[in-house]
């Protein structure tokens, strides 16, 4: 498929997003890259245990797989080695979540076409129901285990080398990476029940950081926070960023992150991202106090709808940064629009309580259309189209999806993605505000779930032929959970419970599955969504 | 209104009632010492959306200031602290 560049696979650079990384290390050999629970890794260190991992990946992945690495880790020093290691290899990494159910993580690694995993030690007890007897070949590098004998006794067939086999850093020679190839390939939910594979180019996240560390300013003394799962693209964030201009990733633990305020103050961060949610969650639990964080220099947002009370909060509590909203889906890498929180000012710019997604990026084009894909007058809403050097490769074998998704409008020349959400153009020089999807896809705290691909994995588990998932309660930022329809009353909704448990990551689980022996139509014979969330409402509460 | 450990307990379980079926546990089944997050039950967000549902639920207001993450997601001291916390009710 065409890309907006016309420079595309023209010359290769040595540089690729880890390029910043690399040059920090040379630069700040000593300052803390990253802090992870228990250990705090120098620059000189991170680059060490990436290099070594490197080039037992070189040496040893087995040929005829994809360019791709699995990085099959989560909050561990071997993680973001595992990330830069894959990249210094000349991969794209594919991170996989072990809290997400194994027969997920074993779609995503077969979809992926890897031949090559990092392997964290929590991780680790969950490779026996990922991997399967009959796989191809692959390499498995384990860096925090030495014993290997039970793992290579049950695997015959894999390359399974522990952190006494790995090669010497020293043996790592450096490989130019071309822009157009692919940085990470990240798996986002998709509506027909499959998972959809978004590859994102080097070139797309260059663009992204360079934007990002002159507009916040970074440099060696910030500390970044790191609360996004290697899964959600917002992590690139989160290192590519810090790691560009020599600053410290921190990695809380999850149970840390029970209490983001007390993290914040420990750690003293200087860069706060996260989702919403966070914000919201803290707020209730009056968390968020003005002047609570005062070492904060930048809180930004992404992932979900910003109430403008968490902003105003937020901007109280952490009274020396600035309050950004971020927006962007994966397939425009990471983050494409920003409107900062000026206070007094920026409420009157809110629609519907909601802080606007604000301007694109610097080179990033906006088309607001129609259903025809024909731009809509200022002042009017329509769906959100986008293009420009973020805009990514496509969908991982899926030229269909790939089609449908990144079009060229009539009168235009370039390839747009279609971003699915609604927004209103704006008048003259007014911030853009969104609205609201046009489809079924929904946010839950942050993470995309196409409704469509719970409904299609309830009609498979429970073997009926209408089933219908609802995001609810409806909150400010998307819904607090899901809840499902089907029609029949001879099923166990219990056991079809366990069923999607297995295939879906936990926020997409519905939280109860209602039986009903008739689904309300509207009028044009369609299901009738907001009957059904009545009915919600009419339960008693839980 | 004062908050037993119980009535805290029986929420808990109530809303994790669909993720504790599925790994084949009955509430009366989960031990005082079993970890909430460590073993996939819930994750970081989860549980301060368990906080902010008990607090709703029982109109209490939990002391954010001294909560320790260590201990708070195994059920036991996780139940004991709330109860404890929602002497200070909100009428």
């Amino acid at each position: 498929m065409g890309t907006a560049s016309k420079s595309s696979g023209a010359k290769a650079t040595s540089h690729g997003i880890h390029g910043g990384f690399l040059r920090s290390a040379e630069l700040y050999a000593h300052r803390p890259a990253l802090e992870v629970p228990g250990t705090i890794l120098t620059y000189d260190e991170l680059r060490s245990r990436a290099m070594s991992l490197a080039a037992s990946l070189r040496r040893a992945t087995p040929s005829g797989g994809s360019p791709l690495t699995a990085v099959f880790a989560h909050r561990s020093a071997t993680a973001y080695a595992g990330v830069l290691a894959s990249l210094l290899a000349g991969h794209g990494y594919v991170p996989l979540n072990r809290t997400f159910p194994p027969e997920r993580t074993r779609t995503m690694l077969l979809r992926s076409g890897c031949r090559s995993l990092i392997v964290d030690a929590e991780s680790e007890p969950q490779l026996e129901a990922v991997l399967d007897l009959s796989e191809e070949s692959l390499l498995i590098l384990l860096p925090e285990r030495t014993e290997l004998s039970s793992l290579r006794s049950r695997w015959p067939q894999h390359t399974i080398l522990g952190a006494s086999d790995l090669e010497p850093a020293g043996n790592f020679e450096e490989k130019p990476v071309l822009p157009d190839s692919i940085a990470y390939l990240l798996f986002t939910s998709g509506s027909t029940g499959i998972p959809k594979g978004v590859m994102v180019a080097h070139r797309n996240v260059a663009h992204f950081v360079s934007l990002m560390t002159d507009r916040y300013c970074i440099s060696e003394h910030d500390r970044f926070s790191q609360t996004f799962d290697m899964t959600f693209d917002l992590s690139a964030f989160d290192m590519f960023v810090a790691w560009e201009r020599g600053a410290c990733v921190c990695c809380p633990s999850d149970k840390t992150l029970i209490n983001p305020a007390k993290f914040i103050q420990d750690v003293k961060l200087t860069v706060w991202f996260s989702v919403p949610s966070v914000g919201v969650f803290m707020k209730r639990l009056g968390a968020l106090k003005a002047g609570e964080f005062p070492t904060l220099r930048w809180s930004l947002f992404c992932g979900e709808p910003l109430p403008a009370e968490i902003a105003e909060s937020w901007s109280l509590a952490a009274p020396n940064s600035v309050v950004e909203n971020l927006y962007g889906p994966t397939e425009l890498t990471i983050a494409c629009c920003h409107y900062r929180w000026r206070r007094g000012k920026s409420e009157e710019e809110c629609l519907r309580g909601v802080v606007p997604i604000g301007d694109p990026f610097p080179g990033m084009d906006v088309l607001v259309v129609d259903e025809e894909l024909t731009e809509v007058p200022p002042g009017k809403d329509g769906e959100l189209l986008m293009t420009g050097p973020q805009l990514t490769l496509g969908y991982w074998q899926d030229p269909e999806k790939t089609a449908t998704a990144f079009v060229v409008p009539p009168e235009k020349k370039q390839t747009y993605y279609r971003t699915g959400d609604r927004v209103r153009r704006p008048n003259e020089a007014g911030p853009m505000c969104y609205l609201g999807r046009l489809d079924h896809q929904i946010k839950i705290r942050g993470y995309r779930v196409e409704l469509g691909e719970v409904e299609s994995l309830l009609r498979q588990e429970a073997g009926v032929e209408v089933a219908v998932a609802i995001g609810w309660p409806v909150t400010a930022s998307g819904a607090g959970g899901i809840e499902a329809f089907v029609m029949g009353n001879k099923l166990e909704p219990q056991t079809i419970l366990k069923r999607l448990k297995r295939k879906l990551p936990a926020y997409a689980v519905p939280r109860r599955i209602h039986l009903l022996s008739d689904l309300p139509l509207n009028p044009n014979g369609k299901i009738d969504r907001g009957k059904l969330a009545k009915l919600l409402a009419d339960l008693p509460q839980f | 209104m004062v908050l037993s450990v119980e009535d805290v307990r029986s929420l808990v379980l109530e809303k994790l009632q669909p993720s504790l079926e599925a790994r084949g546990l009955r509430g009366e089944d989960i031990p005082d010492n079993y970890d909430l997050l460590t073993e996939g039950v819930i994750d970081s967000m989860g549980i301060l959306q368990l906080i902010s549902e008990v607090e709703a639920r029982f109109r209490i207001t939990v002391d954010f200031e001294d909560l320790d993450p260590e201990n708070l997601t195994v059920i036991g001291p996780f139940c004991r602290h709330i109860a404890k916390k929602s002497l200070t009710v909100n009428r």
